[in-house]
């Protein structure tokens, strides 16, 4: 069996020859061979490939000269696996009759080389039959009563298809390298060069010349969709620059999903997908069932962070009952199981009481005594909106993630990103400096304003900005100028962030990290405009989560 | 040098409060640069280097200031035909590191990002397409691109035409080295020749191609020749100087003014005294704002960087008579295009000629061609009894790369190299631990 990745490998071409082809899907859940064997920053596909065939029984691997990435794990197959048939197949980035000629050319060559190596022979006429045989692939198409969702940028593994199915979204079109069909020519006067000319033929991917006739087609099959996730893989800058562009132009919904081969990012590769399909179809979902109140009626919103668990009691007329605030521990089921006690007892009421909960947050699914759960990206949407209804932007900095929401007069998400990659720019970021200029996260904030120096932190990993607080405060700098440059380094990530959802005013911060009082400032200066807080900036999300939970029981 | 700083100053916070609107100043600022290269040289630097700075501030500015006097290009892009239309070719890298001197990489980069462009992109070309992006800088009629080194070329350079309106060729450099590679090639840049000639108005003249390709050949086989000199002698240069001979061997070649300079050079080092430090081979870009890396590399008398594969990226004799064939031969034959075992060899060849005591790999944040074959070259240096350090960071964007980080790993492996004086096995063992630790 053969492995190989591109659209552009001649797969048929060894089918005919009797040879099992595989297109190498890698389903990891780390880089450790990778890590040894090449340098951290290079695609993670490209490493998840790596992996693959370490693990895999291929005889060898077919790879073309797609990128940068793929050109080194070549290099390094070869240097592991020298007894394997690892070929780099240079694939022409122009589809003119020069291309074509180069790519028929190095594809003879390729055959002659395989032949060699594995004693089996081509038979071009055997070749011939075999392409006019193929059936064209499995084509996508709008669905009616779905909402419909086109995939375009990188290849996309099935991950997301999965996601988008369990919610009942349809997949109108997928534009990746690995969503559609082959095109395939079966010329029989000329059959390898008819071969080369459809292959190289095929929708270009950005690393053809004339990837700008993309537009045109993206242009077409966007109009039918609902909305549009954009993929793009760790490490592969190239697809950025098409979404960078497109969404100047495109009118349409768009969620552009970096994705990394690993099974570790499921969770949060699944919070922006739902959000989004949550932000496309506000009015869709219904509620089954209902519990009854006793006179007045009341519903929870249950958010489950990272770091605190924060539930809200909402009665029927929108009017908070009753909230509380628990430090998350290591099970977050556990803490959503006190923060229920703790803020039924302050409202004075039973669990019977509740006729409808909502949970949010990371740990939305693990709360078994919710009755559904939205994302925190739309739950924060609603409860800014509740607390102040001039919101359109919305900057939450939580424990593990920072977001930025752009909302609709209605307090409809249309529009976020989010930063859970690394820890820079989020609360457990200022944890870490915290502890490391021994004062308590309060005052971090607080000894901020008192700051007379400014001092820049220009490291943008939260790591190395640890160590260079370190060698600042070897260098004896005040703790107060050094928690204003580290404030001003969180506001910075942040203002990218808002920067990239438009920033349109009024803003608001929510997440513990709104109670930072220098942060705040230096958001504001920043973005030259001040932010709404509200009293409980922990609580928004479990607010838009009971939001959510009335207006479900409403609409019954 | 006050009032440079608070210009540099100035300028920056001008762009980044109304990018536009500051252009005028940040060209006054490269011109009012050149003549202080001219007039105040830099000190504590050899006559060679100064005169490269000044001719690399010359270049920059003058063509900058005639906005119908140079194309965009990559610094692989074919100076010499374009040179043959009296035209110059400015490098996107090149004019990022320009744009750096007035501290302006981190707005441009956060400015491209925060249109969506990828944040693991390499950061000169993050730097040149927020500078652009982001209207601070003007674009010019045309642009010219190869496929070499790097994915991003064809996107920065297609995203601009998109975005700004600039037309570009393109030129798609295969991978392998064989005939039909070369013929393939050939025709492009043959076509690239027709297309300035229609742009320009202006006959193309091969027998200037000619002539720059001899003038190619001798400045090549000059610089090696300088090279060899330069590690027998104390030369002293700065990080910086390394990047403007760089620029000079892919922009300015083919000159007469670039090869008068190199023979100047030759010449020039005979008055310096001999060089007994350690002889360092430089691998890839040079972050040249970094302040540990110049404080052992500037000037320095026990450490000198002696050449580096940036600068030499093509070595064999051209063939003035097919100029067109001897550019594609050029161009598929620079170590940066196939497999990184060709780049290895290469690498192992100018090793082998200059006799450096180390080697160091920079790994440019987001360069993936370059970082991703590191392991493979340290293997091929091991081979050949030459250790290798490999440093991460970010040749222009100062907060990717760490100064504690490089410095440890820096003074641990100079450590090494002077301990390896005392005897074998210990170099043997350090080179172990080496090993481990980067």
């Amino acid at each position: 069996m053969l492995g190989y990745i591109c659209k552009y490998a001649p797969v048929e071409v060894f089918e005919a020859m009797g040879v099992q082809m595989e297109r190498i899907e890698p389903d990891v859940t780390n880089f450790n061979q990778a890590e040894i064997r090449m340098h951290p920053n290079i695609c993670s596909f490209a490493k998840g490939v790596l992996e693959a065939v370490m693990d895999g029984a291929y005889e060898g691997v077919i790879l073309t000269t797609c990128c940068d990435s793929i050109r080194r794990l070549y290099d390094v197959l070869r240097e592991e696996f020298p007894d394997k048939f690892i070929y780099m197949l240079d694939t022409p980035r122009i589809t003119k009759d020069a291309g074509i000629t180069l790519y028929e050319q190095r594809i003879r060559a390729m055959i002659r080389e395989y032949e060699e190596f594995s004693g089996k022979s081509f038979d071009e006429e055997k070749f011939c039959g075999y392409l006019k045989e193929i059936e064209e692939g499995q084509q996508y198409a709008v669905k009616e009563n779905a909402v419909n969702i086109g995939i375009i940028g990188a290849r996309a593994n099935d991950s997301i298809k999965k996601i988008l199915a369990e919610r009942g979204a349809n997949i109108a079109f997928d534009l990746t390298c690995t969503g559609l069909g082959r095109k395939i020519l079966a010329d029989e006067k000329n059959v390898m060069a008819g071969y080369a000319r459809g292959l190289l033929s095929q929708f270009p991917c950005m690393r053809m010349e004339q990837a700008a006739n993309r537009d045109e087609l993206i242009r077409r099959c966007a109009g039918s969709v609902d909305g549009i996730i954009y993929h793009t893989v760790q490490f592969c800058d190239n697809y950025a620059y098409e979404y960078a562009w497109l969404k100047d132009w495109l009118d349409r919904p768009m969620l552009l999903l970096e994705t990394d081969y690993t099974r570790q990012s499921g969770g949060q590769v699944r919070t922006r997908i739902e959000a989004f399909l949550e932000a496309l179809t506000p009015e869709t979902r219904r509620p089954d069932i209902q519990r009854k109140g006793d006179g007045t009626m009341y519903v929870m919103g249950i958010d489950s962070g990272s770091t605190s668990t924060n539930a809200v009691i909402m009665d029927q007329d929108r009017k908070i009952k009753a909230f509380s605030v628990v430090r998350t521990g290591a099970k977050s089921g556990v803490s959503a199981d006190r923060v229920l006690h703790e803020v039924l007892e302050k409202a004075g009421l039973a669990r019977e009481d509740i006729s409808w909960i909502v949970s949010t947050g990371y740990g939305r699914v693990s709360i078994e005594f919710a009755d559904e759960n939205v994302t925190e990206i739309s739950c924060h949407g609603k409860g800014a909106h509740y607390f102040n209804p001039k919101i359109r932007t919305i900057l939450d900095i939580g424990g593990q993630d920072s977001k930025a929401i752009r909302l609709n007069e209605n307090g409809e998400v249309k529009d976020f990103v989010m930063n859970d990659k690394c820890a820079a720019g989020t609360g457990r970021f200022l944890e870490m400096i915290a502890r490391t200029l021994e004062v308590s996260l309060d005052e971090l904030g607080a000894i901020a304003l008192t700051s007379k120096e400014k001092i820049e932190i220009t490291s943008m990993c939260s790591v190395f900005a640890e160590s260079e607080v370190i060698s600042l405060i070897a260098s004896n700098k005040e703790k107060a100028d050094i928690a204003d440059g580290v404030c001003h380094a969180i506001a910075n990530k942040a203002s990218g962030l808002l920067r990239r959802v438009g920033l349109e005013p009024d803003f608001m911060m929510t997440g513990g990290v709104a109670k930072n009082p220098g942060v705040v400032r230096a958001v504001e200066e920043k973005i030259g405009a001040k932010l709404y807080i509200c009293n409980e900036p922990e609580i928004v999300g479990a607010t838009g989560a009971a939001v959510y939970a009335l207006e479900k029981y409403r609409s019954r | 040098m006050w009032l440079a700083d608070k210009y540099i100053d100035h300028v920056k916070e001008q762009t980044a409060a109304h990018p536009g609107e500051s252009w005028d100043q940040m060209l006054l600022g490269f011109k009012l640069n050149k003549l202080r290269t001219k007039l105040l040289p830099k000190k504590g630097i050899s006559k060679g280097y100064q005169k490269l700075e000044a001719m690399m501030m010359s270049f920059v500015a003058d063509s900058l200031g005639r906005p119908d006097s140079y194309v965009w290009g990559n610094i692989f892009s074919p100076c010499e035909i374009i040179g043959c239309f009296g035209l110059s070719t400015l490098s996107i890298e090149c004019l990022s590191c320009y744009f750096s001197g007035y501290h302006l990489e981190d707005f441009f980069i956060d400015y491209a990002q925060n249109t969506g462009i990828a944040p693991t992109l390499c950061s000169y070309h993050k730097t040149f397409v927020g500078a652009i992006d982001s209207g601070a800088v003007p674009v010019p009629e045309y642009a010219v691109t190869t496929s070499l080194s790097c994915d991003g070329n064809l996107n920065t350079f297609r995203y601009l035409e998109k975005k700004k309106g600039v037309p570009f060729t393109f030129l798609d450099v295969p991978y392998r080295d064989d005939e039909p590679s070369v013929d393939y090639l050939v025709e492009q840049l043959k076509e690239f020749a027709a297309e300035l000639e229609r742009r320009c108005g202006k006959a193309f003249d091969e027998e200037k191609l000619r002539e720059a390709i001899r003038i190619e050949n001798e400045t090549r086989r000059e610089l090696m020749r300088f090279f060899r000199l330069q590690s027998e002698r104390y030369y002293p240069g700065e990080l910086i100087s390394h990047l403007y001979m760089m620029m000079g061997m892919h922009l300015l070649i083919g000159t007469q003014e670039f090869l008068d300079l190199i023979r100047f050079m030759i010449k020039d080092i005979e008055n310096y005294p001999k060089f007994d430090g350690k002889k360092i081979l430089w691998i890839h870009l040079l972050p040249f704002y970094q302040e540990t890396l110049q404080s052992y590399f500037n000037s320095n008398r026990k450490y000198q960087i002696i050449a580096s594969d940036i600068i030499m990226d093509s070595m064999e004799e051209m063939d003035a008579a097919k100029p067109f064939h001897a550019l594609a031969k050029k161009i598929i034959r620079n170590l940066y295009n196939g497999s990184y075992s060709h780049k290895a060899e290469m690498v192992g060849h100018l090793a082998d000629t200059l006799r450096p005591d180390a080697v160091i790999q920079f790994c440019h944040w987001g360069c993936k061609q370059s970082s991703g074959g590191s392991l493979l070259l340290k293997e091929k240096m091991q081979d050949m009894g030459i250790p290798m350090l490999i440093l991460d960071g970010d040749g222009i964007d100062r907060r990717n790369s760490h100064d504690g980080q490089i410095k440890t790993r820096l003074e641990a492996f100079l450590e090494m190299l002077e301990s390896g004086e005392d005897g074998e096995t210990e170099k043997e063992e350090a080179a172990h631990r080496e090993q481990k630790i980067c």
